[in-house]
């Protein structure tokens, strides 16, 4: 067997929340994956503060801007495994921020009308670096088949508040986490899903939540019949009686080379 | 024990006789085959929302307390005004499917006593009581055991791991505070002024006809609302479509409430 055709195999879905449907609001949260090549590929996952008057444009920006500072970036390096990633991407986000800041003075509003919160990560064979600010999680299950959440959901007293990029704080509230291990599993969600996916309030992954999502995204057969089943699923009554919100979800499995 | 066919049994037989669905196929393997691929595909078809299960987490709460003037000046219609707009209150937020587990309603009622007449519940076990009038009002006491509801309410939801929504009181009189020394008013006006402003409640007063809108302005944080004469019903709308505004998506710090049309400033 050649590791070296290993590849992932990533799917993905945003769906409008049921209450936004019914005050015809676009969908507010936004997501990017870009593969670099078969072992790295690039996740932004944003969500729109509900009460941001363009809060779908603030979202899109963020993923838009992160990925491509982050993609120019590792075109630039080398060797991926001597980055420093806390100081990276935490680059990359005070970037973000002040691009949506620059969008806000550009368009005359108040940088909150483009309030969002940012997961950002970067996955290879053997490193996964996530930055977060704000709501959602990065779940992950190795080759040993053990599930770890990799960020938990930021809130503060409240269930409804949580930090956005334009926060004062936001850089000092970011999750920035550096995993090493062997993934083989791995989803990215926004907040409409945790208290699905995660007991809550430690934000623990609830396996038979994320097993059959696993099995889903390893047995692909026609990328776009699954990708209408995933959105199926998240717009289920099953799903849309636990939440109204908007719902994200980015799915990515190993998948090993097949023997030569 | 059945037979099904007089052919001989093949080993997928013993399998499909368990199933209903397969019971009247009976006859070969190759039909056996096509049963089972069949079955298997509409279970394919089925697989992500059936098969995904969810974290039981209790869903996040909203806690409101109804803060009432049973005082004696409500006899009559306003009273009965009141105890209508419960009715609509809770007919209202029981039709949305997630804020009748999330909103927790608890009633106060003032007159010369200050009652809590319900406990927190959630609001799809809310039953609206019926309000009786008389005496003086208590008013400064009934904040004060309004804000020490919710405070043992945050208490109760943090020990037991259950997220919450920054809770709400909402006042409702025809007068100002009476019978009770001017200290107890004060008091209650601090507090709600430490609270409003590390954001550990909102608090809302609304003045039926009659009531000192002047003074209610010097109480409440907010600026205090006027009834439209006894559209208690509007009210009650409005607040149980705020309600649900609170209790479902996340918002930034300011709740963009519908406006009341259910009263002036």
């Amino acid at each position: 067997m050649n590791p070296n055709s290993a590849y992932w195999q990533i799917i993905s879905a945003s769906v409008a929340g049921s209450s936004h449907e019914k005050q015809a609001l676009p969908c507010q949260d936004a997501h990017i994956y870009r593969e670099i090549d078969p072992h790295q590929f690039i996740v932004a996952v944003a969500d729109g503060a509900g009460s941001a008057s363009l809060a779908d444009v603030g979202a899109q920006l963020a993923v838009k801007t992160a990925t491509q500072l982050i993609e120019e970036y590792l075109s630039s390096v080398e060797d991926t495994a001597t980055v420093d990633w806390n100081t990276q991407l935490l680059a990359v986000v005070n970037q973000t921020k002040q691009a949506i800041e620059a969008e806000a003075d550009h368009r005359d509003i108040l940088a909150r009308e483009l309030a969002t919160t940012l997961i950002l990560g970067v996955i290879t064979d053997s490193t996964i670096a996530i930055v977060q600010i704000g709501d959602g999680a990065v779940v992950v299950e190795d080759q040993q088949g053990t599930l770890m959440a990799l960020t938990i959901p930021a809130s503060g007293e409240y269930l409804n508040e949580t930090t956005f990029l334009v926060s004062p704080n936001a850089l000092e509230s970011a999750q920035i986490h550096v995993w090493s291990g062997m993934p083989k599993y791995l989803a990215i969600f926004s907040d409409g899903l945790q208290m699905l996916g995660l007991k809550m309030p430690e934000g623990k992954p609830h396996p038979p939540f994320f097993s059959p999502l696993f099995r889903f995204v390893e047995t692909i057969g026609d990328r776009t019949e699954a990708e209408q089943q995933l959105i199926s699923f998240l717009r289920s009554p099953r799903v849309n009686q636990r939440t109204d919100d908007d719902l994200t979800l980015i799915l990515a499995a190993k998948m090993p080379s097949s023997a030569t | 024990m059945h037979e099904f066919s007089g052919h001989k049994r093949s080993p997928f037989l013993c399998l499909l006789t368990k199933t209903p669905l397969c019971a009247l196929f009976i006859v070969d393997d190759s039909l056996v085959f096509w049963v089972m691929w069949m079955v298997r595909v509409k279970n394919q078809n089925m697989r992500l929302e059936e098969a995904v299960e969810f974290a039981e987490n209790p869903e996040p709460r909203c806690p409101c307390v109804l803060l009432l003037d049973t005082s004696a000046s409500m006899q009559g219609e306003p009273l009965d005004g009141l105890n209508v707009g419960l009715m609509t209150f809770r007919e209202n937020l029981i039709k949305d499917e997630l804020a009748k587990k999330r909103v927790e309603i608890a009633v106060i009622t003032f007159d010369n006593q200050v009652k809590i007449i319900q406990d927190f519940v959630t609001a799809d076990r809310f039953e609206p009581p019926m309000l009786t009038a008389q005496g003086q009002t208590y008013m400064g006491t009934a904040i004060g055991e309004a804000l020490d509801m919710i405070a043992s309410r945050k208490a109760e939801y943090r020990n037991n791991g259950i997220t919450y929504y920054r809770p709400w009181v909402f006042m409702i009189t025809d007068g100002e505070p009476q019978g009770e020394s001017d200290r107890i008013t004060e008091q209650a006006i601090k507090r709600i002024r430490d609270e409003e402003a590390n954001k550990q409640v909102a608090f809302f007063a609304v003045g039926v006809e009659g009531a000192n809108m002047e003074r209610l302005g010097e109480i409440a944080e907010r600026t205090p609302l006027k009834l439209k004469g006894l559209d208690f019903r509007e009210m009650f709308i409005w607040l149980s479509a705020s309600m649900q505004t609170v209790s479902h998506s996340k918002v930034d710090e300011q709740v963009a409430l519908p406006p009341p049309g259910w009263g002036t400033v």
